[in-house]
């Protein structure tokens, strides 16, 4: 029988919260692995409290952990821990986030965890890694995001630099997290043993320089990128451009020269020394710049000048708001962006699944855990524990819950 | 004896180029993975020729997408290469391209015709929009996809322009995600024997990361309305960039840190004050907090003394590094985060670390960039059996081409 979805069958004990992890889990579990999402008892997942709330349901919380299981568990008494450790048996994979050295200190470092299940994958997300000077620190993603060098490279050139108001980290974290656990639960295939994964913020970030670290370094430091505000500081024409009631972006470099010039009826500029290579019209940019956008606001319809951009191919977009894009007919064809329901907080939109498999074309059915909703279920069916087993558990604290 | 690298066996066969692809086929030989690109001839991928080059005309930034893979530089369009691609189908586990949606099947390789020769193969397409959908015929760059993910609106000054970011956000999280799919369409095929095709986009990936704008915004019915908002963030505070006695400070104090900020700057009074008791009482006097904050900053003689002070309460907090600082970071050099390279022409340089660190795997391999078509000659008669004969006559006639850079 074909499995259900590609990750059918595997079982995800997840001790994240916040952002990173929990995107990590959430892909898992859209992919069909089962998530039993631990949460510290007596509150839960911290996100509980984050906004927008509606009916006492956080809807930041339902994003991030649609289809999980909720075991809301004191994992600092004995008998929490050992639920943990009985749990580490029975699954494929075990994610954590906390600091450094704090698994250690709750007796589940690697050697550990591996001693009790040789064949898991363990992935600990942080900060700044495992080891180093910095590992030890408090971090959060734009904080990882300043010691990557990446905040700087954002924002005018003679202002402070900008926040980037998404969570391109975390987000970014949990994917490579998501990446690697599968690697090796492939690799797991082949060699029956499991491993310890250590994904960190800053590296994840610091991937993303594409270009900056090699061009410093190869060019001993004679070519230096430096934030430079709408306009990209090594590449013309590329930026966003001001027409006449919004901004369009706009890649005219490379090949695409040649089209542009011709559609803004200037010809000249193709073999104009000023203009006829990349590296003059960086050092012309600001001259590029008023070229191109008094010709997109003589139009005065900046939807036209899209149209004709696009008609002559050359890479172009209108600069979206959020909102914009929700109401926007490809994401909505494609469910880029997705409406979904959630029992307290009714229906409302988040982004959608971006990884796509053809042989599972349909989206998983799911919804958010109330805190520590599943607990007898999880206890029964895992560890076969009896309603009285649990309901003591629950007198003594070692297991919460929660209505929303 | 050392364990074999993670995906060592897999082959690949790679037909992307610029950087999303790039990516997600630069991880996979990070991991052991062999990888077969195919290059269009005579010029290669595009990215050959961009800066930084040496006079050699070798491109760094071609270095550090490609290393460990063999190039293989071949005219697609001609009749001869289209036998020599099936052949090398048929042996690979994944198929992995970026052309613009519907070319891969107008030169003879749509996912059916891929399925048929080797139905256990992986394919996975990588484009700005996604193989379905209004703006999939479109031309589509990383920050194309940028503005219509509503990204690009979300970053920069609020009366200002967006700016942009500048690095390779959107292409490198796209091959991320990508690598991360085929990881999954690998052990499901493991399991199944049948491959599949996956689409990814980067406007999908982009998207992914409004971690609260889109919920937001929605389930408040369009009273929230995220929007670019300069150095602090539009709906926590105190969160944001802050002018240090010497440069600029990230600082980020969630709801249960304010007091313990509050009280670092010695300024317990604040912690309750109705101008700043509350995160929303903290927004709406947004200026005035800054101000607060950064007259604080400014009575320490040093960036430095000024993060260690918070740090010491744990209140989050960072330099804002520029790109030279965190190359020479001794964290990031420790953690390599950061790590120098030898390659035959350029000699050494810096490029990111491997961001995806194994426990049973923890040297990186040696690899380095090929030249245009360098290993023309080693897969058309390893893997296919094809005698000299044979492949001169194909470099001839100008179906394989090969170059010294």
């Amino acid at each position: 029988m074909h499995p259900k979805h590609v990750l059918d069958g595997f079982k995800i004990l997840d001790l994240t919260q916040y952002l990173a992890g929990p995107t990590a889990s959430r892909l898992l579990v859209e992919m069909g692995a089962e998530v039993i999402k631990v949460e510290i008892a007596p509150r839960g997942d911290s996100t509980r409290f984050l906004p927008y709330h509606k009916n006492n349901r956080s809807c930041y919380y339902v994003q991030q952990n649609r289809g999980k299981k909720s075991l809301c568990l004191d994992i600092r008494s004995e008998k929490g821990l050992n639920i943990i450790k009985d749990l580490i048996k029975q699954c494929d994979v075990l994610l954590e986030n906390f600091s450094p050295g704090a698994m250690d200190r709750l007796g589940l470092s690697w050697a550990a965890v591996n001693a009790i299940n040789p064949e898991i994958v363990m992935c600990s997300i942080s900060a700044f890694g495992q080891e180093g000077p910095l590992s030890k620190l408090q971090g959060i993603d734009i904080i990882a995001q300043a010691y990557a060098g990446v905040t700087d490279m954002i924002g005018a050139k003679d202002g402070p630099p900008a926040l980037p108001l998404l969570a391109l980290g975390d987000v970014n974290t949990g994917v490579h997290a998501v990446a690697a656990i599968n690697a090796a639960l492939l690799n797991r295939t082949r060699t029956g043993k499991g491993q310890w994964l250590d994904i960190s913020l800053l590296d994840c970030y610091y991937h993303a320089h594409e270009m900056n670290v090699h061009v410093i370094s190869a060019s001993d430091g004679a070519m230096m990128p430096k934030r430079s505000g709408a306009h990209h500081y090594a590449v013309s024409p590329l930026g966003a451009f001001k027409g006449a009631e919004r901004y369009i972006m706009l890649m005219g470099s490379l090949h695409f020269w040649e089209p542009l010039c011709k559609l803004m009826d200037r010809e000249d500029m193709i073999t104009d020394p000023k203009f006829d290579t990349n590296d003059a019209r960086v050092a012309n940019a600001n001259e590029v710049v008023e070229i191109i956008e008094t010709w997109i606001q003589r139009h005065n319809d900046d939807e036209a000048v899209v149209e004709k951009l696009q008609g002559a191919r050359i890479p172009s977009a209108p600069v979206l708001t959020v909102a914009e894009t929700m109401a926007h007919p490809h994401m909505r064809e494609r469910r880029t962006v997705r409406t979904i329901h959630d029992r307290l907080a009714g229906d409302f939109d988040i982004p959608g699944m971006p990884l796509r498999f053809s042989d599972y074309p349909e989206i998983m059915d799911l919804e958010a855990p109330f805190l520590g909703e599943h607990n007898a279920e999880i206890l029964s069916t895992y560890l076969d524990m009896s309603a009285e087993q649990i309901t003591a558990l629950e007198a003594e604290g070692v297991l919460d819950s929660g209505d929303s | 004896m050392p364990p074999k690298p993670i995906l060592d066996g897999y082959k690949i066969i790679d037909f992307t180029q610029y950087l999303a692809g790039p990516t997600a086929t630069r991880l996979m030989a990070e991991m052991g993975a062999d990888i077969i690109k195919v290059e269009m001839s005579p010029y290669g991928d595009p990215s050959r020729s961009f800066p930084y080059r040496s006079r050699e005309k070798r491109s760094a930034y071609f270095v550090q997408q490609n290393r460990g893979k063999k190039s293989l530089c071949i005219d697609i369009k001609n009749e001869k290469s289209k036998a020599v691609l099936a052949d090398l189908i048929k042996k690979c586990d994944v198929l992995i391209e970026n052309f613009a949606p519907g070319v891969v099947g107008r030169i003879g390789f749509s996912w059916e015709e891929v399925h048929k020769l080797n139905p256990k193969l992986v394919m996975c397409s990588i484009s700005a929009f996604g193989q379905t959908g209004p703006l999939s015929h479109l031309p589509g760059f990383d920050y194309i996809a940028q503005a219509y993910a509503g990204v690009t609106s979300v970053i920069g000054e609020p009366d200002s322009p967006p700016s942009l970011p500048m690095l390779g956000i959107g292409d490198v999280t796209t091959g991320v995600h990508a690598a991360g799919a085929l990881s999954f369409a690998l052990l499901d095929a493991h399991r199944t024997g049948v491959g599949q095709h996956l689409d990814i986009s980067l406007l999908d990936c982009y998207f992914h990361q409004h971690e609260v704008n889109v919920q937001a915004y929605s389930a408040s019915k369009g009273k929230i309305v995220p929007r670019r908002a300069g150095s602090h963030h539009y709906a926590v505070a105190p969160t944001g960039i802050f002018q240090g006695p010497q440069g600029y400070i990230m600082i980020l104090a969630l709801l249960h840190q304010w007091p313990v900020l509050c009280k670092a700057m010695g300024r317990e009074d604040l912690t309750d004050h109705p101008l700043f008791a509350t995160n929303e009482d903290r927004i709406i006097n947004l200026k005035q907090l800054i101000v607060e904050i950064e007259s604080w900053l400014q009575s320490f003689a040093t960036d430095e003394e000024a993060i260690a002070a918070l740090q010491a309460v744990r209140v989050p907090v960072a330099p804002v590094l520029t790109v030279p600082q965190a190359i020479n970071h001794p964290h990031h050099r420790a953690r390599g985060t950061v790590r120098t390279i030898s390659d035959r022409m350029l000699g050494e340089f810096d490029i990111p670390g491997m961001p995806l660190r194994f426990s049973n795997h923890p040297d990186l391999l040696p690899l380095e960039a090929p030249f245009l078509g360098e290993q023309n000659r080693e897969i058309l008669s390893e893997w296919l059996s094809y005698t000299d004969e044979q492949i001169g006559t194909l470099e001839t006639e100008g179906v394989l081409t090969s170059a010294n850079h």
